[in-house]
């Protein structure tokens, strides 16, 4: 189990709180997972492709059911067994997701995808929505014209547009699935930047699901190691970097052999 | 505003269709459980999207409504040059087979009289139907399995937005006043075919196939056929959605749910035109 430096964090507003979490309930992938991320941290949950990430995030947020565990966000609790719906309907509005690929919608310009959740959860006004919209785009660095689809921006510029999509309800933790995979050094590098700009502003707790190295060398707070759908180590980078585990060595030693 | 749960469905409970029914790898238990299981989805699919339908009417306004044209201009708009086409076609074949059989008779004169009652009745809703499955309903399970492979789903239902309600409904509005219009378009391209057909083939006048047709079609007809073309719109858009949004995650998860949707529309298509014209033969009140 986990090479712990600071478990749990000792922040008193945890965005994030996850106890013995096991699932799917058909058929488990991920086993015992227990994360803390208080508000305004960064966790990077790190493992290579089919270590359980994706599924692990798809039950914080309770597109899976899980077969036992706990979830609890900004202080709320959420049973994963037994999601219900109102629960879930509380759940999915603090929390913001970025799923790998971007997940917009391709039929609808930029400006409505950033609409959408304003218009359905805050009861805005067209126009209101609008102006939000363009603002929370500004806040990302991305400026469209009304009839902009998703698919005449590159794979950066929907990115950025996926997370002004996912602040729109002010969430208290966002969820990032290889938030930059498959953006070039410099793309990737500014939407860190624009991240964790964002983060500072409003204030939420980030979980980074990646098997890319490079977010190990952004300013994360914690790093769990995702492996076989269990943690198997967490730490900081210096203290994980130390580690003879071969697993964790392999993955956080990855970067230099590159 | 109104507002659907969430449902529990959402959640893991979702099981993605295989292709077993077209690769012919099937057994009795599996079968029967799948069909239970295809049934209660579509059900679900159907009853959401219902609900949604009567709330884009009473919101004409809102943000969903802007889907419904697009959808209309797609589904509807875009069928057009197929349906007049097919529909001159079908009313030129309608005019020889009648014909041919009337002759043994020596009634071929009459045959403008089968054409436009049988076009309006059976023919044209149900060439429109299915005109409107080959060429909407793998673009429609497609669509939707695309956007289920890609995330896009999930993004809907992780910011609280039904996908019935924002991606199904609005295709059921659109089908709901596409399908209806088309027949009426297609009844009449089929009489045009048949007047063609009639006055350049058989060497009946114009003035003698218009009489004919005049007869022969009353406004209950044409009632019936558009009331049958609802129908057919409604199962096109829940079967096809359903197929969509029930993929799992595999590369050749979107073809074949657009195969699956093909299938399964034309069979649901063909049973409700079946089961209407039952009803109507055995219940003539009911005829509109």
């Amino acid at each position: 189990m986990p090479s712990s430096t600071s478990f749990p964090p000792s922040s008193s507003e945890r965005a994030l709180e996850v106890h013995h979490l096991t699932g799917p309930a058909s058929a488990p992938i991920i086993f015992e997972i227990e994360i803390f991320v208080a508000r305004g941290e960064t966790l990077l949950v790190l493992g290579p492709i089919q270590s359980g990430k994706s599924m692990l995030m798809r039950h914080l947020v309770g597109l899976e059911c899980a077969a036992s565990g706990t979830i609890a966000v900004d202080g709320e609790a959420f049973d994963p067994t037994k999601p219900e719906d109102k629960a879930l309907r509380r759940l999915r509005s603090r929390v913001g997701v970025l799923f790998e690929g971007s997940a917009l919608l391709r039929r609808i310009s930029v400006l409505e995808n950033v609409e959408l959740p304003l218009l359905e959860h805050e009861h805005s006004s067209r126009a209101h929505a609008r102006d939000a919209a363009r603002e929370l785009l500004a806040e990302v660095g991305i400026q469209v014209d009304d009839d902009t689809m998703p698919v005449q921006l590159g794979r950066a510029g929907q990115r950025r547009v996926a997370l002004a999509r996912a602040l729109a309800l002010k969430p208290r933790l966002m969820l990032l699935d290889e938030p930059t995979l498959g953006l070039d050094s410099p793309a990737a590098h500014e939407f860190d930047e624009t991240l964790h700009a964002v983060q500072k502003k409003y204030d939420f707790g980030i979980v980074i699901f990646s098997h890319e190295i490079r977010h190990a060398y952004t300013p994360a707070n914690q790093i769990d190691v995702l492996a076989g759908g269990r943690i198997v180590a967490r730490g900081t980078r210096e203290s994980l970097l130390r580690s003879d585990d071969p697993v964790i060595h392999g993955l956080l030693h990855r970067r230099e052999r590159e | 505003m109104m507002s659907l749960p969430v449902r529990n469905s959402d959640v893991g409970s979702r099981t993605p269709r295989s292709s077993t029914f077209l690769t012919g790898e099937w057994s009795v238990g599996t079968g029967v459980t799948r069909l239970g299981g295809r049934f209660l989805s579509r059900g679900r699919v159907a009853l959401g999207a219902l609900h949604w339908l009567s709330w884009i009417i009473v919101s004409p306004r809102s943000v969903v409504s802007g889907g419904v044209a697009r959808e209309l201009d797609t589904l509807g708009v875009g069928a057009l040059r197929l349906v007049g086409s097919a529909s001159i076609l079908v009313g030129l074949i309608a005019t020889f087979q009648v014909a041919y059989q009337l002759k043994q008779y020596g009634a071929e004169s009459v045959s403008a009289l089968a054409i436009g009652w049988f076009a309006t009745r059976e023919v044209g809703p149900l060439v429109v139907a299915l005109l409107v499955v080959t060429r909407s309903a793998s673009a429609i399970a497609g669509e939707f399995a695309a956007m289920t492979s890609g995330g896009e789903i999930d993004a809907l239902r992780v910011m609280g937005l039904d996908p019935v309600k924002y991606l199904v409904a609005p295709k059921l509005a659109a089908l709901f006043v596409a399908l209806p219009a088309l027949t009426v378009i297609a009844d009449g391209f089929i009489t045009f075919g048949g007047w063609v057909g009639t006055t350049l083939f058989l060497g009946f006048n114009s003035r003698f196939y218009l009489e004919q047709i005049r007869t022969s079609l009353s406004t209950s007809d044409i009632a019936t056929g558009v009331a049958k073309s609802l129908i057919f719109g409604f199962v096109i858009a829940i079967i096809a959605s359903d197929e969509g949004l029930s993929v799992d995650r595999r590369v050749t998860a979107i073809g074949e749910a657009a195969s699956r949707a093909v299938v399964y529309c034309l069979l649901g298509v063909l049973a409700a035109d079946t089961l209407v014209n039952a009803i109507l033969y055995f219940i003539p009140a009911l005829v509109l």
